[in-house]
């Protein structure tokens, strides 16, 4: 018997077993404490972070609009149609009507609809009207959501300002790209609660997180005077079978754009288009290059070398500096020796003696190059820089270039001697454009942009984008003795073709050769002001590689002519007769 | 007078010995709370594996349990001692069925081969379960035998080595850890029982204890000797690194723990058992229990097993001689040893290793067999006389 004395042990033996047990489960539950109390909130978040999936909502982005109000890019309803594998019950049947309805190769669509996720989008931006058709079609499985899509009632104006966006209404280019963070808004969820397989438990119901809409943005765009440059522009480049033709308006006391042209521009509803006659079997890579030309915004993404118009720089500085005064007088031969160089006045006989305002009336390259020598080096590439040359404008849009400067410490009379009249080097349209208001407003060296405010879709302003200026580039007297000189040149000089009637107009041609030298290809343009005692609009027209005449003052300034014409009065720019 | 007496004696007789409703009470309790729970745990799995019909665990559970229960009725009601001599036969049954696994009797399920099907039945058993069995049987009867020679040092080694084959076995041919590991414990703690001795004891149990530390020193010290058990130790002592591979089974189980907090979600609640948690209604049914019942629910389980082993231990006390406690000391270790190293197991407090959870995790042979296990007990208990207690 166990309960004899002498197997007293095993009774001990025993209870020391069980003590041992009744211990370790005390451990266990001192544990589960832990982990049920301590841990209980670390754990259950991240179960439900497992056990729900997220579908987002799309955003409605912000719209687009000009300072009238007019809206450039606004959304339209369009739908998403995805499959949730784990609720077909007709794959075959599933395959078959969105192979029809959305025009898509069967196999792509096999693919997609038998591809083991728990949810997979088939394609997204879809017409209304289809995903409703998709919709009556009632099969499981599939799941037609609506969001919006980017729409741009104009087509292709501003096509290269305003960009467009992607399939997940990001902006890929332009103004949509830069103001992306503000037009984009927050994309909401429905937070559904599913198994491990990706099927939604019906019983737990959903979660919603509304999403908040992007906010509207504003730009100084003036969508009429966007339109009428736009058509000058189309002109120009048909009746001169130029390559391209960019037309820049602005308000050179504050740097607002009113107006940026870059023909040809695209269809930004259908912005993957390629052009007409474009061989399909190109690859990937090619498209794109091809697709990235079509968009490139020459006004700010490519640089040219200015030519005469940068005769506006020089002789602001020759002014800033005292090397110059309006009655210094120039003498032209014809050709200017410099160094070892013989450089060439456009005129081939000279000017022969004259002052400095009709020298620049006759855009005379030897007076300039002689200005230029006698700024100095050092000036001349201290003003440079002080003008913001060297400096990116700035401006509100994605990609700007920046200048092709020699060095300075590579400069030798010669290089000084081609920056002078404005070659040998290249800056940006929008750069000179920028650089010429500054000089012309007072010298305030302004940031051009587009962006002014954004709104709430109550049309509340959250936010009023200020930009820096730089003030004191030239003195005001400086930028006094340019007005008048500029308004020479139009009134009397070489831009006598920019010339509105009843409007005091200042500004400078230029007809620059492209490099190659000497492939007779030409950039022509124009960059007028008015009224020129007290600048309200600039704007410049480049017309690249004409056909024909190629004078800047003959094809460029009456383009500029023609948009002051009807911009001015649209302005309320008053003429000196009103 | 001479009938009075006799019927005296017959009432005597009646009350004098004692059955153990108490013990029976508990099993019943946690086989019908296992059958309740596995169905929870399962049914949403079961009804897309086996084409809606979600009771398809429970069912095959409930129809062990039945066979477990007559197991049980009939074992109970033989007196212990008939099994005394089928004792050498229980030990070469335990070893020459675990080699059949590898014989095209094998089944092969979740990765390894640990079943062995009944020729023309269509029912698997686990080998390791029947050697847990026989172990228990042929060590109380070999501590019997040796009377007092298992005080010798010769005799403590004897019991310790002759285990060793089936363990060996088990680990070896079925390559299961847990199995190996429980009967080992029950040798081992019947072994402790048998002798009188503490101190060699003491000194088996600091050397396991080295050797688990030095194990676990190596594995975190980036050596590669236990790759596949590294792993496993590795992902337990951070199984949140490593949630896609060994310790996915392991942190599915903790987010059960942890979202059931303190009251638990309710029966039939659980979000895990959706097919996130492997092994729902197995080997992880703790978890869905502390998921859908809470604190409380796990620790009413906990003292449900330690009342169990209680009644075990009051029954081991006083059992009529040496057999019979030893054969209640053995089962008393199974059922502790595998409940503990579930629920360890399961909270992650050890490495993840298969083990279920006594009566309430699904498993067939295991449930017949504990139940087997518990009619021995209850034959030991209504071998003692009342008027021992």
């Amino acid at each position: 018997m166990l309960a004899d004395s002498n197997k007293v042990f095993h009774r001990k033996k025993i209870l020391v077993v069980f003590c041992v047990c009744t211990c370790i489960c005390i451990l266990l539950f001192g544990r589960l404490v832990y982990l049920m109390v301590w841990r209980a909130d670390h754990y259950s978040r991240l179960a439900t972070d497992l056990h729900e999936r997220e579908r987002s909502i799309k955003a409605a982005r912000g719209r687009i609009l000009d300072r009238t109000g007019t809206v450039l890019a606004d959304n339209k309803t369009v739908c998403t149609v995805s499959v949730i594998h784990s609720q077909i019950e007709d794959p075959d049947a599933v395959i078959r009507m969105l192979t029809k309805e959305l025009e898509l190769s069967e196999e792509y669509v096999r693919g997609r609809v038998e591809k083991y996720t728990s949810i997979e989008r088939i394609r997204s931006n879809v017409d209304k009207a289809v995903g409703d058709r998709i919709r009556e079609y009632d099969l499981a499985g599939v799941k037609v959501d609506e969001d919006y899509k980017r729409y741009y009632p104009y087509g292709d104006l501003a096509s290269k300002v305003l960009g467009f966006t992607g399939g997940d209404n990001q902006g890929i280019i332009g103004l949509e790209v830069v103001y992306d963070t503000y037009l984009e808004g927050k994309a909401g969820t429905i937070l559904t609660v599913t198994d491990a397989k990706g099927i939604e438990i019906e019983s737990a119901g959903e979660r919603r997180i509304e999403p908040v809409s992007g906010l509207d943005l504003c730009i100084s765009m003036d969508m009429n005077i966007q339109s009428y440059a736009t058509q000058l522009a189309l002109q120009a480049c048909a009746s001169k079978e130029a390559d391209g033709v960019s037309i820049l308006v602005m308000n050179p006391q504050n740097g607002e754009i009113y107006a940026m042209v870059s023909v040809p521009e695209f269809d930004l509803n259908d912005p993957y288009a390629l052009p007409e006659g474009t061989d399909e079997n190109i690859s990937a890579e090619e498209k794109q290059n091809i697709l990235n030309g079509i968009w490139r915004n020459a006004c700010i993404n490519d640089t040219y070398e200015p030519g005469s118009t940068f005769k506006i720089i020089t002789a602001a500085a020759g002014l800033e500096t005292g090397s110059v005064t309006k009655a210094s007088t120039f003498s032209c031969p014809g050709y200017i020796v410099v160094d070892d160089r013989k450089i060439r006045c456009a005129r081939v006989g000279g000017h022969g003696s004259q002052d400095f305002v009709h020298a620049t009336m006759n855009s005379c390259n030897p007076a300039f190059i002689t200005l230029g020598l006698r700024i100095g080096l050092d000036n001349y590439y201290q003003c440079f820089e002080k003008f913001g040359l060297k400096t990116k404008t700035g401006i509100d849009l994605p990609g700007e270039a920046g200048t092709i400067m020699h060095k300075k410490e590579n400069m030798g009379n010669v290089e000084l001697a081609t920056v002078s009249f404005g070659q040998s080097f290249q800056i940006t349209p929008i750069q000179l454009l920028t650089t010429v208001s500054s000089i012309i407003n007072g010298g305030n060296r302004i940031t051009p942009h587009f962006g002014m405010q954004t709104m709430d879709s109550e049309g509340n302003v959250v936010d009023s984008f200020n930009y820096p200026v730089a003030t004191g580039i030239v003195s005001e007297e400086t930028s006094a003795t340019m007005r008048e000189i500029l308004e020479m040149v139009v009134s009397e000089g070489g831009g006598i073709n920019g010339r509105v009637e009843g409007f005091r107009v200042g500004g400078k041609t230029a007809t620059s050769q492209t490099l190659p030298r000497g492939s007779g290809k030409y950039i022509s343009s124009f960059i007028g002001f008015a009224p020129a005692d007290d600048p309200q609009v600039i704007a410049i027209a480049i017309i690249n590689n004409p056909k024909g005449t190629y004078y800047g003052g003959l094809i460029a300034a009456p383009v500029v002519r023609q948009l002051f014409e009807n911009i001015l009065p649209y302005l309320g720019i008053m003429g000196y007769n009103q | 007078m001479a009938r009075q007496r006799a019927e005296r004696r017959k009432k005597k007789t009646q009350a004098e010995y004692f059955f153990d409703y108490s013990l029976l009470l508990i099993v019943l309790f946690l086989l019908g709370f296992g059958l309740v729970m596995i169905y929870s745990a399962s049914s949403y799995t079961a009804a897309q594996m086996f084409k809606g019909d979600a009771a398809h665990y429970l069912k095959r559970q409930l129809t062990a349990v039945i066979l477990g229960l007559v197991a049980m009725i009939i074992v109970a009601n033989v007196p212990y001692h008939f099994w005394e001599r089928f004792a050498l036969f229980a030990y070469i049954v335990a070893a020459g069925l675990i080699p059949l696994v590898k014989t095209p009797l094998g089944v092969k399920s979740h990765g390894a081969t640990r079943w062995i099907e009944i020729p023309g039945t269509g029912f698997n058993i686990q080998p390791a379960e029947v050697a847990k069995l026989c172990m228990i049987l042929f060590l109380a009867v070999l501590v019997c035998r040796m009377g007092k020679g298992i005080r010798t040092t010769k005799g403590f080694i004897l019991m310790v080595l002759i285990p060793m084959p089936i363990v060996a076995e088990v680990y070896i041919l079925t390559k299961n850890l847990s199995s190996a590991i429980i009967i080992l414990g029950i040798s081992v703690l019947m072994v402790f029982v048998a002798s009188p001795d503490y101190k060699k004891f003491v000194i088996m149990g600091l050397l396991g204890v080295a050797l688990v530390a030095l194990v676990i020193y190596l594995v975190v010290s980036g050596s590669d000797i236990f790759a596949f058990r590294g792993n496993r130790i590795r992902s337990w002592l951070d199984p949140e690194s490593d949630p896609t591979d060994t310790g996915f089974q392991t942190l599915q189980g903790l987010y059960a723990i942890g979202s059931g907090g303190i009251w638990g979600k309710g029966l039939g609640q659980s979000m895990q058992k959706l097919s996130f948690l492997p092994e729902a209604q197995n080997d992880m049914i703790f978890s869905i229990i502390c998921e859908e019942l809470g604190l409380f629910g796990a620790v009413a389980i906990i003292v449900m097993f330690v009342m169990l082993l209680w009644r075990m231990m009051v029954i081991a006390n006083n059992a009529p001689d040496l057999f019979g406690a030893m054969l209640v000391v053995g089962v008393m270790g199974h059922i502790a040893i595998q409940a503990i190293l579930n629920i360890a197991v399961v909270t992650n407090s050890i490495p993840n290793t298969g083990i279920s959870l006594p009566f309430i995790s699904y498993g067939g042979s295991s449930v017949i067999f504990l139940l087997i296990e518990i009619g021995l007990v209850l034959s030991v208990a209504r071998r003692i006389q009342l008027k021992e207690l």
